[in-house]
């Protein structure tokens, strides 16, 4: 019969209005997220709160982006020194390289989404600030480094 | 003013002489127009009509409704990224690919794996080419869904495109679940993938297949089963099988117009040697054909992922992956089987980190090509929507 396909479409629309929503309330709700979705770059740090970078620079020249940079000194005893360790989030494209080059597990992608922000100054993040670099002993949390 | 002088012939309609000044102000009438001369319309579609799919402009020129000819001006999203990959290492490009059709990004990303493992010789595990087979099917059936909900959306019919949206929901979450991202995966690698199935995804992917047919049967009933629907789509936008082949297409559009040629099939990569599929034809190449034929290659991906999941082998997910790659010089071509057709990459390496040049072989671009000798002798209204059945992602032709 011309016409029954229309019909059953109305049936098929009837059906998808009793299925319920599937959104959330966004602001108030909001869903988990997956383990491995990546977001903004964050450091990690030890269980003393010491941050486990060593400054060592793989994630710098891995970024096909260019948004991290470290700028790096020498302490008095001869180690690495991070004077900032800069995190450009408004270019980044959350890749994830940098965190899968990291030898020492110091950085991760961070699961924090809302980037959105009203100054411009904050799409540039200092990530570490003048903090001495981990040895790469350390960085490992064992003997073997 | 000019001192041209005018055609003071009285205005008569149906009989009725009017000598007085017309309605519309003018006294008199200008010349030319008692020949009842008309002139085509050139009219701009795009880049900012919400009917052209992405920054796509397209010159159109009218005879009344009636299309005379058409022509596509392209290169509004153009980003460079050919040229970009040069200055990227082996491992960073596919970030760059993802972004080229970035409505099924694992497909390039798996096309330029491909062509790097074939000229540096690298063997892929087993399992990463059964990851790589069901990341794309997957992420076949989710471009798909979005061809699926714009096409209606093309015709008028604005319910499926919820409806489809909400499915394709289902799909990126299982996609981020495994890749980490919903569009922007950057999981397929030279030499493997990124990372083994995570737990619990394959419950999720499981989920997804118990309900993935009833919606697919209700948005095809909604769009393929209305009458109304069917008699727009029948015998409009026909690209014959000569005029196909000519203009190099490839994908749902070419096998629409009646040519039985799948890049899967017929030169096999990844998990597809081992896999069970059949491969929908067309007859006329019309609209509604395309239609059913892609919906006919959703109905195949939904068989193709149950086999995936019920076949993955165990293994490692990546052979060895080195941030330092270096390809010997040479030239080589891989091409897989996109949503939108053959999208093969040309590499040529001379030796370095980098490559010398990569070339994106994007099948929209082809696809696109054929928009004149589609759109012409149709009226405006199907020009629209034959545009929508070619399934053309901007990302991908513009690069």
């Amino acid at each position: 019969m011309w016409g029954s396909g229309i019909l059953k479409g109305m049936a098929i629309t009837m059906r998808n209005m009793f299925r319920g929503p599937i959104t959330v309330m966004y602001p108030e709700q909001k869903l988990a997220l997956p383990e491995r979705a990546r977001w903004a770059v964050a450091p990690r740090y030890d269980e003393e709160g010491a941050p486990k970078c060593t400054a060592c620079l793989i994630c710098v020249n891995e970024c096909p982006d260019h948004v991290l940079n470290l700028e790096v000194s020498r302490t008095a005893e001869g180690g690495k020194h991070i004077d900032r360790y800069v995190y450009e989030v408004g270019a980044c494209m959350m890749c994830g390289l940098c965190v899968e080059a990291c030898p020492f597990d110091a950085i991760e992608m961070s699961h924090e989404y809302e980037l959105a922000t009203r100054d411009p100054h904050d799409l540039v993040r200092v990530l570490l600030r003048d903090v001495d670099a981990a040895s790469a002993r350390r960085a490992k949390g064992g003997d073997d480094a | 003013m000019t001192d041209e002088p005018r055609v003071t012939m009285p205005i008569t309609a149906e009989g009725t002489t009017f000598p007085g000044p017309l309605p519309c102000g003018l006294r008199c009438i200008p010349r030319g127009v008692d020949e009842l001369a008309t002139e085509h319309l050139v009219l701009n579609m795009g880049p900012q009509h919400p009917s052209t799919h992405g920054v796509l402009h397209i010159l159109v020129e009218l005879d009344g409704e009636e299309v005379i000819a058409a022509e596509a001006s392209l290169g509004y999203l153009h980003r460079g990224i050919e040229k970009l990959a040069e200055s990227r290492r082996y491992h960073q490009v596919p970030t760059l690919l993802d972004r080229a059709d970035y409505i099924s990004g694992l497909h390039s990303e798996t096309a330029w794996a491909l062509t790097v493992e074939k000229l540096a010789g690298i063997e892929v595990p087993r399992k990463a080419s059964w990851l790589r087979a069901l990341l794309m099917e997957l992420n076949r059936y989710a471009s798909h869904l979005v061809w699926l909900g714009t096409f209606g959306m093309d015709a008028g019919a604005m319910a499926p495109f919820l409806y489809i949206m909400r499915d394709r929901e289902m799909l990126l979450d299982i996609i981020e679940a495994i890749t980490g991202s919903r569009m922007m995966f950057n999981y397929v690698r030279p030499g493997g993938v990124a990372a083994d199935l995570p737990t619990g995804v394959d419950a999720k992917i499981r989920a997804w297949l118990d309900v993935a047919d009833t919606y697919l049967d209700e948005n095809d009933a909604l769009l393929g089963g209305n009458e109304i629907f069917r008699l727009r789509m029948k015998g409009t936008g026909v690209i014959d099988r000569a005029t196909a082949l000519a203009f190099g297409m490839t994908g749902g559009c070419l096998r629409a117009s009646g040519v039985d040629y799948d890049l899967r099939r017929d030169v096999p990569y990844c998990a597809y040697p081992e896999l069970d599929f059949e491969v929908p034809l067309g007859v006329r190449g019309d609209n509604m054909d395309r239609y059913d034929v892609r919906v006919g290659e959703m109905r195949q991906c939904i068989r193709l992922i149950r086999q995936l999941i019920d076949g993955m082998p165990e293994g490692e997910p990546s052979g060895k992956r080195s941030r330092v790659l270096k390809v010997p010089a040479g030239e080589s071509y891989a091409a897989v089987e996109s949503p939108r057709g053959e999208l093969g990459i040309h590499l040529v390496s001379d030796g370095g980190f980098t490559p010398y040049r990569m070339r994106l072989r994007s099948p929209a671009y082809f696809n696109l090509a054929v928009v004149d000798e589609a759109l012409a002798g149709g009226l405006i209204a199907d020009a629209i929507v034959t545009l929508g059945s070619l399934d053309i992602v901007l990302g991908e032709i513009d690069r």
